[in-house]
Protein backbone atom coordinates (compact mmCIF):
# COMPACT_ATOMS: atom_id res chain seq x y z
CA UNK A 1 0.00 0.00 0.00
CA UNK A 2 1.10 3.41 -0.84
CA UNK A 3 1.50 5.79 2.23
CA UNK A 4 0.61 8.95 1.72
CA UNK A 5 1.79 10.65 5.53
CA UNK A 6 4.26 9.02 6.73
CA UNK A 7 6.24 10.67 10.11
CA UNK A 8 9.70 9.53 11.37
CA UNK A 9 9.95 10.14 15.63
CA UNK A 10 7.73 13.38 15.39
CA UNK A 11 7.93 14.82 18.79
CA UNK A 12 6.67 18.35 20.32
CA UNK A 13 7.40 19.41 23.48
CA UNK A 14 6.84 22.64 25.27
CA UNK A 15 8.91 23.73 28.05
CA UNK A 16 9.30 20.78 30.52
CA UNK A 17 6.10 18.65 28.55
CA UNK A 18 6.30 16.47 25.86
CA UNK A 19 2.80 16.63 24.29
CA UNK A 20 3.58 14.12 21.54
CA UNK A 21 6.51 11.75 22.22
CA UNK A 22 8.45 9.80 18.87
CA UNK A 23 5.39 9.11 16.27
CA UNK A 24 5.78 7.27 13.54
CA UNK A 25 2.37 7.63 11.80
CA UNK A 26 1.59 5.73 8.27
CA UNK A 27 -1.27 6.94 6.83
CA UNK A 28 -2.23 4.39 3.09
CA UNK A 29 -3.52 6.32 0.55
CA UNK A 30 -7.24 6.20 -0.22
CA UNK A 31 -8.06 4.95 3.15
CA UNK A 32 -9.99 6.50 6.79
CA UNK A 33 -7.50 6.58 9.11
CA UNK A 34 -9.27 6.96 12.68
CA UNK A 35 -6.78 8.83 14.94
CA UNK A 36 -8.14 8.05 18.05
CA UNK A 37 -7.03 8.90 21.62
CA UNK A 38 -8.63 10.40 24.77
CA UNK A 39 -8.41 14.22 25.02
CA UNK A 40 -5.39 16.42 26.34
CA UNK A 41 -3.53 12.41 23.89
CA UNK A 42 -1.75 14.86 21.75
CA UNK A 43 -4.07 14.36 18.65
CA UNK A 44 -5.02 17.97 17.96
CA UNK A 45 -0.77 18.74 18.37
CA UNK A 46 -0.22 16.06 16.05
CA UNK A 47 -2.20 17.22 13.04
CA UNK A 48 -1.34 20.56 12.88
CA UNK A 49 2.41 19.14 12.91
CA UNK A 50 0.82 17.58 9.77
CA UNK A 51 -0.06 21.22 8.76
CA UNK A 52 2.58 23.22 9.71
CA UNK A 53 0.63 25.06 11.84
CA UNK A 54 2.73 23.84 14.79
CA UNK A 55 6.75 23.25 14.79
CA UNK A 56 7.80 19.83 15.33
CA UNK A 57 10.92 19.48 18.33
CA UNK A 58 12.17 16.52 16.56
CA UNK A 59 11.60 14.44 13.96
CA UNK A 60 10.17 14.34 10.28
CA UNK A 61 7.01 14.12 8.28
CA UNK A 62 7.41 12.74 4.53
CA UNK A 63 3.99 14.27 2.73
CA UNK A 64 3.10 12.61 -0.76
CA UNK A 65 6.48 11.29 -0.75
CA UNK A 66 8.01 14.53 -0.34
CA UNK A 67 9.84 15.58 3.06
CA UNK A 68 7.65 18.17 4.92
CA UNK A 69 9.39 21.72 5.21
CA UNK A 70 9.04 25.52 4.86
CA UNK A 71 9.76 26.01 1.18
CA UNK A 72 7.49 23.11 0.03
CA UNK A 73 4.84 23.62 3.02
CA UNK A 74 2.21 25.73 0.31
CA UNK A 75 2.66 23.40 -2.67
CA UNK A 76 1.61 20.38 -0.27
CA UNK A 77 -0.71 21.76 1.72
CA UNK A 78 -2.79 22.71 -1.82
CA UNK A 79 -3.46 19.46 -1.95
CA UNK A 80 -4.78 18.81 1.67
CA UNK A 81 -8.04 19.83 3.49
CA UNK A 82 -8.70 20.73 6.35
CA UNK A 83 -10.78 21.20 9.38
CA UNK A 84 -9.00 21.51 12.87
CA UNK A 85 -10.24 21.66 16.37
CA UNK A 86 -13.42 24.25 16.15
CA UNK A 87 -14.43 25.44 12.34
CA UNK A 88 -13.24 28.61 10.94
CA UNK A 89 -15.46 30.76 9.39
CA UNK A 90 -16.30 34.68 8.89
CA UNK A 91 -19.36 35.38 10.65
CA UNK A 92 -20.23 38.34 8.73
CA UNK A 93 -20.51 36.19 5.24
CA UNK A 94 -22.86 34.32 3.98
CA UNK A 95 -21.65 30.59 3.51
CA UNK A 96 -20.76 31.20 -0.35
CA UNK A 97 -18.74 34.42 0.31
CA UNK A 98 -16.85 32.42 2.57
CA UNK A 99 -15.95 29.75 -0.24
CA UNK A 100 -15.76 32.38 -2.55
CA UNK A 101 -12.60 33.69 -0.36
CA UNK A 102 -11.23 30.46 -0.27
CA UNK A 103 -11.57 29.12 -3.60
CA UNK A 104 -9.44 32.52 -4.74
CA UNK A 105 -6.68 31.24 -2.98
CA UNK A 106 -6.91 27.67 -3.57
CA UNK A 107 -7.37 28.70 -7.25
CA UNK A 108 -10.37 25.83 -7.54
CA UNK A 109 -12.97 26.70 -9.89
CA UNK A 110 -16.10 28.29 -9.68
CA UNK A 111 -18.37 24.79 -9.59
CA UNK A 112 -16.88 23.89 -6.86
CA UNK A 113 -18.52 25.88 -4.37
CA UNK A 114 -21.81 24.28 -5.27
CA UNK A 115 -20.52 21.22 -5.25
CA UNK A 116 -19.42 20.97 -1.74
CA UNK A 117 -22.18 22.72 -0.52
CA UNK A 118 -24.65 20.16 -2.07
CA UNK A 119 -22.40 17.51 -0.32
CA UNK A 120 -22.74 18.99 2.70
CA UNK A 121 -26.42 19.84 2.48
CA UNK A 122 -25.94 24.12 2.37
CA UNK A 123 -27.32 24.60 -0.01
CA UNK A 124 -30.38 25.91 0.92
CA UNK A 125 -28.44 28.01 3.57
CA UNK A 126 -25.58 29.62 1.21
CA UNK A 127 -26.85 33.49 1.35
CA UNK A 128 -27.31 33.19 4.77
CA UNK A 129 -24.67 35.06 7.24
CA UNK A 130 -22.87 32.32 8.96
CA UNK A 131 -23.22 34.09 12.28
CA UNK A 132 -26.43 32.93 12.29
CA UNK A 133 -25.70 29.28 11.84
CA UNK A 134 -25.81 26.61 14.39
CA UNK A 135 -22.59 24.73 15.20
CA UNK A 136 -24.09 22.04 13.45
CA UNK A 137 -23.79 23.45 10.34
CA UNK A 138 -21.13 25.67 10.91
CA UNK A 139 -19.14 22.05 11.38
CA UNK A 140 -20.91 21.59 7.82
CA UNK A 141 -19.43 24.77 6.41
CA UNK A 142 -15.85 23.60 7.73
CA UNK A 143 -15.97 20.38 6.09
CA UNK A 144 -17.10 22.02 2.64
CA UNK A 145 -14.25 24.56 3.19
CA UNK A 146 -11.60 21.47 3.85
CA UNK A 147 -13.69 19.95 0.69
CA UNK A 148 -13.43 22.97 -1.17
CA UNK A 149 -10.90 22.02 -3.65
CA UNK A 150 -11.09 18.15 -3.43
CA UNK A 151 -7.74 17.79 -2.45
CA UNK A 152 -5.98 14.24 -2.01
CA UNK A 153 -5.63 13.95 1.44
CA UNK A 154 -8.60 15.24 4.05
CA UNK A 155 -7.56 15.62 7.90
CA UNK A 156 -10.15 16.03 9.92
CA UNK A 157 -10.35 16.78 13.99
CA UNK A 158 -13.34 15.79 15.67
CA UNK A 159 -15.81 16.66 12.52
CA UNK A 160 -18.48 15.59 14.45
CA UNK A 161 -18.52 18.12 17.12
CA UNK A 162 -21.82 20.31 17.51
CA UNK A 163 -23.70 17.52 15.21
CA UNK A 164 -26.91 15.57 16.35
CA UNK A 165 -27.10 12.20 16.29
CA UNK A 166 -28.77 12.58 12.58
CA UNK A 167 -25.61 14.78 11.35
CA UNK A 168 -23.10 12.49 13.20
CA UNK A 169 -24.76 9.56 11.01
CA UNK A 170 -24.40 11.77 7.77
CA UNK A 171 -21.12 13.35 8.61
CA UNK A 172 -19.99 9.56 8.95
CA UNK A 173 -21.38 7.99 5.83
CA UNK A 174 -20.07 11.27 3.66
CA UNK A 175 -16.39 10.60 5.35
CA UNK A 176 -16.90 7.06 4.36
CA UNK A 177 -17.84 7.31 0.57
CA UNK A 178 -14.70 10.12 -0.10
CA UNK A 179 -12.41 7.75 -0.57
CA UNK A 180 -14.61 5.63 -3.10
CA UNK A 181 -16.34 8.81 -4.78
CA UNK A 182 -13.13 10.82 -4.69
CA UNK A 183 -10.11 9.25 -4.66
CA UNK A 184 -9.69 10.98 -0.74
CA UNK A 185 -7.32 9.93 1.75
CA UNK A 186 -9.17 10.60 5.00
CA UNK A 187 -7.23 11.06 8.78
CA UNK A 188 -9.88 11.76 10.99
CA UNK A 189 -9.43 12.00 14.88
CA UNK A 190 -11.89 11.59 17.76
CA UNK A 191 -12.46 10.38 21.22
CA UNK A 192 -15.27 8.50 20.54
CA UNK A 193 -14.77 5.17 19.80
CA UNK A 194 -17.72 4.24 17.94
CA UNK A 195 -17.06 7.05 15.89
CA UNK A 196 -13.91 5.58 14.86
CA UNK A 197 -15.04 1.84 14.96
CA UNK A 198 -17.92 2.75 12.39
CA UNK A 199 -16.14 4.68 9.75
CA UNK A 200 -11.84 3.98 10.08
CA UNK A 201 -10.22 1.50 7.89
CA UNK A 202 -7.06 1.81 9.61
CA UNK A 203 -6.53 3.06 13.08
CA UNK A 204 -3.77 4.74 15.36
CA UNK A 205 -4.50 5.01 18.91
CA UNK A 206 -2.45 7.63 20.91
CA UNK A 207 -2.49 8.31 24.79
CA UNK A 208 -0.07 11.05 26.13
CA UNK A 209 1.55 11.40 23.48
CA UNK A 210 2.86 7.86 22.68
CA UNK A 211 1.29 5.74 19.66
CA UNK A 212 0.10 2.66 21.53
CA UNK A 213 -1.06 0.79 18.68
CA UNK A 214 -1.31 1.11 14.77
CA UNK A 215 -2.79 -0.83 12.30
CA UNK A 216 -5.91 -1.46 10.71
CA UNK A 217 -9.11 -1.86 12.55
CA UNK A 218 -9.94 -5.71 11.68
CA UNK A 219 -6.20 -6.78 12.93
CA UNK A 220 -7.17 -4.79 16.23
CA UNK A 221 -10.64 -6.64 16.66
CA UNK A 222 -8.67 -10.04 15.75
CA UNK A 223 -6.37 -9.43 18.57
CA UNK A 224 -8.74 -8.74 20.80
CA UNK A 225 -11.49 -10.88 19.58
CA UNK A 226 -12.88 -11.29 23.49
CA UNK A 227 -12.95 -7.88 24.10
CA UNK A 228 -14.92 -4.56 22.89
CA UNK A 229 -13.57 -1.49 21.45
CA UNK A 230 -14.02 0.57 24.64
CA UNK A 231 -12.15 -2.17 26.66
CA UNK A 232 -9.32 -2.40 24.33
CA UNK A 233 -8.91 1.32 24.03
CA UNK A 234 -8.80 1.58 28.10
CA UNK A 235 -5.93 -1.42 28.19
CA UNK A 236 -4.17 0.79 25.75
CA UNK A 237 -4.60 4.11 26.76
CA UNK A 238 -4.25 2.97 31.02
CA UNK A 239 -7.45 3.21 33.28
CA UNK A 240 -7.06 6.14 34.71
CA UNK A 241 -6.83 8.35 31.59
CA UNK A 242 -10.16 9.75 30.76
CA UNK A 243 -11.98 9.34 27.94
CA UNK B 1 -0.76 39.29 -4.53
CA UNK B 2 -3.24 40.24 -6.52
CA UNK B 3 -5.19 37.06 -5.56
CA UNK B 4 -4.83 38.08 -1.93
CA UNK B 5 -5.62 41.69 -1.93
CA UNK B 6 -9.36 41.08 -4.04
CA UNK B 7 -10.23 38.38 -1.22
CA UNK B 8 -8.89 40.99 1.45
CA UNK B 9 -11.48 43.44 -0.51
CA UNK B 10 -13.98 40.80 -0.07
CA UNK B 11 -13.64 40.32 3.40
CA UNK B 12 -14.48 43.68 4.10
CA UNK B 13 -17.70 43.81 3.26
CA UNK B 14 -20.40 44.66 5.11
CA UNK B 15 -17.46 46.00 7.92
CA UNK B 16 -18.11 49.71 6.65
CA UNK B 17 -14.29 50.50 6.94
CA UNK B 18 -14.25 52.29 3.99
CA UNK B 19 -17.23 54.52 5.51
CA UNK B 20 -15.21 54.67 8.59
CA UNK B 21 -12.25 56.17 7.51
CA UNK B 22 -13.74 58.67 5.66
CA UNK B 23 -15.82 59.92 8.87
CA UNK B 24 -12.37 60.13 10.63
CA UNK B 25 -10.86 62.05 7.38
CA UNK B 26 -13.82 64.04 7.79
CA UNK B 27 -13.71 64.91 11.47
CA UNK B 28 -10.07 65.60 10.94
CA UNK B 29 -10.99 68.28 7.78
CA UNK B 30 -13.45 69.94 9.76
CA UNK B 31 -11.00 70.17 12.61
CA UNK B 32 -8.31 72.31 10.66
CA UNK B 33 -11.19 74.22 8.99
CA UNK B 34 -12.60 75.07 11.58
CA UNK B 35 -12.94 79.04 13.05
CA UNK B 36 -12.10 82.37 11.57
CA UNK B 37 -9.35 83.17 9.85
CA UNK B 38 -7.42 86.52 10.50
CA UNK B 39 -5.94 88.62 7.67
CA UNK B 40 -2.15 87.83 8.74
CA UNK B 41 -2.83 84.02 9.02
CA UNK B 42 -4.67 84.07 5.32
CA UNK B 43 -1.85 85.65 3.47
CA UNK B 44 0.38 83.22 4.34
CA UNK B 45 -2.40 80.48 4.67
CA UNK B 46 -0.52 77.98 2.72
CA UNK B 47 1.95 77.67 5.25
CA UNK B 48 -0.75 78.07 8.30
CA UNK B 49 -2.28 75.06 6.84
CA UNK B 50 1.28 73.28 6.61
CA UNK B 51 2.13 74.03 10.42
CA UNK B 52 -1.52 73.08 11.37
CA UNK B 53 -2.06 69.75 9.59
CA UNK B 54 1.34 67.88 11.75
CA UNK B 55 -0.15 68.61 15.12
CA UNK B 56 -3.51 67.53 14.24
CA UNK B 57 -2.28 64.11 12.25
CA UNK B 58 -0.43 63.44 15.69
CA UNK B 59 -3.63 62.72 17.42
CA UNK B 60 -6.14 61.80 14.22
CA UNK B 61 -3.55 59.36 12.42
CA UNK B 62 -2.66 56.93 14.96
CA UNK B 63 -6.90 56.71 16.12
CA UNK B 64 -7.28 56.11 12.18
CA UNK B 65 -4.45 53.44 11.82
CA UNK B 66 -5.18 51.49 15.25
CA UNK B 67 -9.42 51.92 13.92
CA UNK B 68 -8.48 50.02 10.56
CA UNK B 69 -5.50 47.54 11.83
CA UNK B 70 -8.01 46.45 14.17
CA UNK B 71 -11.31 45.99 11.68
CA UNK B 72 -8.74 44.51 9.36
CA UNK B 73 -7.35 42.10 11.46
CA UNK B 74 -10.08 40.88 14.19
CA UNK B 75 -12.52 39.59 11.53
CA UNK B 76 -9.50 37.18 11.29
CA UNK B 77 -9.29 36.07 15.04
CA UNK B 78 -13.19 36.54 15.63
CA UNK B 79 -13.16 33.33 13.01
CA UNK B 80 -10.04 31.68 14.19
CA UNK B 81 -9.84 32.25 10.25
CA UNK B 82 -5.75 32.28 10.27
CA UNK B 83 -5.81 28.37 11.04
CA UNK B 84 -7.40 27.81 7.78
CA UNK B 85 -5.82 30.41 5.97
CA UNK B 86 -2.11 29.00 7.17
CA UNK B 87 -3.22 25.81 5.63
CA UNK B 88 -3.56 27.69 2.01
CA UNK B 89 -1.68 30.51 1.63
CA UNK B 90 1.70 31.49 2.61
CA UNK B 91 1.60 33.65 5.85
CA UNK B 92 4.26 36.14 4.87
CA UNK B 93 1.73 37.23 1.71
CA UNK B 94 -1.09 36.81 4.02
CA UNK B 95 1.15 39.78 6.26
CA UNK B 96 1.68 41.82 3.50
CA UNK B 97 -1.60 41.77 1.46
CA UNK B 98 -3.69 42.43 4.74
CA UNK B 99 -0.81 45.52 5.40
CA UNK B 100 -0.84 46.83 1.87
CA UNK B 101 -4.64 46.61 2.11
CA UNK B 102 -4.97 48.99 5.02
CA UNK B 103 -2.40 51.07 3.93
CA UNK B 104 -4.14 51.76 0.51
CA UNK B 105 -7.41 53.04 3.72
CA UNK B 106 -4.75 55.39 4.81
CA UNK B 107 -3.20 56.33 1.98
CA UNK B 108 -6.69 57.72 0.85
CA UNK B 109 -7.06 59.37 3.62
CA UNK B 110 -4.36 61.41 3.46
CA UNK B 111 -4.63 62.42 -0.16
CA UNK B 112 -8.29 62.71 1.03
CA UNK B 113 -6.91 65.64 3.57
CA UNK B 114 -4.43 66.78 1.81
CA UNK B 115 -7.17 67.50 -1.25
CA UNK B 116 -9.42 69.68 0.93
CA UNK B 117 -6.74 70.97 2.13
CA UNK B 118 -6.18 72.46 -1.62
CA UNK B 119 -9.91 73.17 -1.94
CA UNK B 120 -10.19 75.03 1.80
CA UNK B 121 -7.21 77.49 0.95
CA UNK B 122 -8.35 78.10 -2.68
CA UNK B 123 -11.91 79.07 -1.25
CA UNK B 124 -10.56 81.11 1.36
CA UNK B 125 -8.22 83.45 -0.96
CA UNK B 126 -4.93 82.43 0.82
CA UNK B 127 -2.46 84.51 -0.48
CA UNK B 128 0.98 84.20 -2.24
CA UNK B 129 1.37 81.15 -4.80
CA UNK B 130 0.59 77.43 -3.83
CA UNK B 131 3.90 76.18 -2.35
CA UNK B 132 3.81 73.19 -4.39
CA UNK B 133 6.96 71.42 -3.27
CA UNK B 134 6.35 71.98 0.23
CA UNK B 135 2.91 70.12 -0.03
CA UNK B 136 4.70 67.12 -1.92
CA UNK B 137 7.14 67.26 0.80
CA UNK B 138 4.33 66.94 3.51
CA UNK B 139 2.43 64.34 1.72
CA UNK B 140 5.41 62.34 1.19
CA UNK B 141 6.45 62.62 5.23
CA UNK B 142 3.06 62.44 6.28
CA UNK B 143 2.11 58.73 4.17
CA UNK B 144 6.21 57.41 5.69
CA UNK B 145 4.98 58.59 9.16
CA UNK B 146 1.56 57.89 9.36
CA UNK B 147 2.56 54.37 7.29
CA UNK B 148 4.72 53.76 10.18
CA UNK B 149 2.27 53.77 12.69
CA UNK B 150 0.01 51.71 10.74
CA UNK B 151 2.69 49.05 10.15
CA UNK B 152 3.00 48.76 14.14
CA UNK B 153 -0.80 48.58 14.57
CA UNK B 154 -0.40 46.18 11.72
CA UNK B 155 1.96 43.92 13.35
CA UNK B 156 -0.14 44.11 17.12
CA UNK B 157 -3.42 43.70 16.19
CA UNK B 158 -2.53 40.39 13.23
CA UNK B 159 -0.63 38.95 16.09
CA UNK B 160 -2.33 39.78 19.37
CA UNK B 161 -6.02 37.95 19.53
CA UNK B 162 -7.49 40.90 21.99
CA UNK B 163 -7.48 43.76 20.62
CA UNK B 164 -7.89 46.30 23.46
CA UNK B 165 -3.90 45.75 24.09
CA UNK B 166 -3.13 47.18 20.53
CA UNK B 167 -5.80 50.11 21.11
CA UNK B 168 -3.93 50.69 24.30
CA UNK B 169 -0.67 50.81 22.53
CA UNK B 170 -1.57 52.91 20.05
CA UNK B 171 -3.03 55.64 22.77
CA UNK B 172 -0.19 55.63 24.85
CA UNK B 173 2.29 55.90 21.45
CA UNK B 174 0.06 58.63 21.05
CA UNK B 175 0.16 60.60 24.21
CA UNK B 176 4.20 59.85 24.04
CA UNK B 177 4.27 61.47 20.49
CA UNK B 178 2.42 64.99 21.53
CA UNK B 179 4.41 64.87 24.51
CA UNK B 180 7.63 64.76 22.80
CA UNK B 181 6.27 67.48 20.57
CA UNK B 182 6.34 69.80 23.46
CA UNK B 183 9.62 69.41 24.32
CA UNK B 184 11.44 71.16 21.67
CA UNK B 185 14.58 71.18 24.33
CA UNK B 186 14.66 67.62 23.98
CA UNK B 187 14.69 66.81 20.02
CA UNK B 188 16.33 63.11 20.61
CA UNK B 189 12.92 62.35 22.31
CA UNK B 190 10.80 63.06 18.56
CA UNK B 191 13.53 60.66 17.00
CA UNK B 192 13.21 57.76 19.27
CA UNK B 193 9.53 57.67 19.69
CA UNK B 194 7.73 56.82 16.20
CA UNK B 195 4.46 59.08 17.18
CA UNK B 196 6.72 61.66 17.57
CA UNK B 197 7.80 61.77 14.35
CA UNK B 198 5.17 64.07 13.66
CA UNK B 199 7.21 66.71 15.12
CA UNK B 200 10.41 66.06 13.75
CA UNK B 201 9.18 66.13 10.53
CA UNK B 202 7.54 69.47 10.85
CA UNK B 203 9.35 72.13 8.72
CA UNK B 204 7.06 74.92 9.27
CA UNK B 205 7.48 77.02 12.18
CA UNK B 206 5.37 80.33 13.25
CA UNK B 207 6.77 83.25 15.15
CA UNK B 208 3.89 84.46 16.97
CA UNK B 209 4.20 87.40 18.16
CA UNK B 210 2.56 87.79 22.37
CA UNK B 211 2.51 91.84 21.26
CA UNK B 212 0.76 92.27 17.49
CA UNK B 213 -0.69 88.87 17.73
CA UNK B 214 0.33 88.57 14.05
CA UNK B 215 1.50 85.10 12.88
CA UNK B 216 4.84 85.01 10.98
CA UNK B 217 5.16 81.52 9.53
CA UNK B 218 8.45 80.69 8.15
CA UNK B 219 10.64 77.45 6.44
CA UNK B 220 12.90 75.65 9.75
CA UNK B 221 14.42 73.61 7.14
CA UNK B 222 13.92 69.57 6.93
CA UNK B 223 15.25 66.98 8.98
CA UNK B 224 16.42 64.64 6.23
CA UNK B 225 18.08 62.62 8.99
CA UNK B 226 14.76 62.37 10.81
CA UNK B 227 13.41 60.99 7.63
CA UNK B 228 16.40 58.66 6.71
CA UNK B 229 16.24 57.18 10.32
CA UNK B 230 12.54 56.73 10.16
CA UNK B 231 12.75 54.76 6.94
CA UNK B 232 15.39 52.29 8.90
CA UNK B 233 12.63 52.06 11.63
CA UNK B 234 10.05 51.32 8.71
CA UNK B 235 12.22 48.30 7.35
CA UNK B 236 13.37 47.09 11.14
CA UNK B 237 9.79 47.00 12.35
CA UNK B 238 8.79 45.38 8.92
CA UNK B 239 11.47 42.40 8.89
CA UNK B 240 10.81 41.70 12.49
CA UNK B 241 7.09 42.04 12.73
CA UNK B 242 6.67 39.87 9.52
CA UNK B 243 8.94 37.42 11.41
CA UNK B 244 7.10 36.94 14.37
CA UNK B 245 4.08 36.68 12.63
CA UNK B 246 5.36 34.16 10.68
CA UNK B 247 6.91 31.98 13.34
CA UNK B 248 3.57 32.26 15.58
CA UNK B 249 2.07 28.74 16.49
CA UNK B 250 -1.07 28.80 15.19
Amino acid sequence: MNEIVKTYGLTKTYGDTTVVNNLDLNVAQERIYGFLGPNGAGKSTTLKMLLGLVKPSKGEIDIFGKRFNSKNRISILKNIGSLIETPSYYGHLTAKENLEILRILLDAPKSNIEKVLSIVRLDNQHNKKVSAFSLGMKQRLGLASAMLAFPKLLILDEPTNGLDPAGIQEMRELIRSLPKEYGMTVVVSSHLLSEIDQMADDVGIIANGKLKFQNSLAVLHEMHKSENLEDIFLELTGKDVSL
Amino acid sequence: MIKALKTEFLKTKRRYILLTVLAITAIEIIWFTYGDLSDDVIAQGWLMLLYQTPIVNAIIHPFLCCTVASRLCDIEHKGLMFKQLSCIYDRGALFDAKLLFGMMFITLSILIQFAAMIVYGAVCGFGRTFPLSYYGMQILFTIAITGAVYLVQHILSITIKNQAIPFVIGVLGTFAGLFSMFLPQLPWLRKIILWGYYGEMMFIGNNWSRETRINDFYMMGVSWSGFITLIIFIVVIYIIGKKLFISKEV
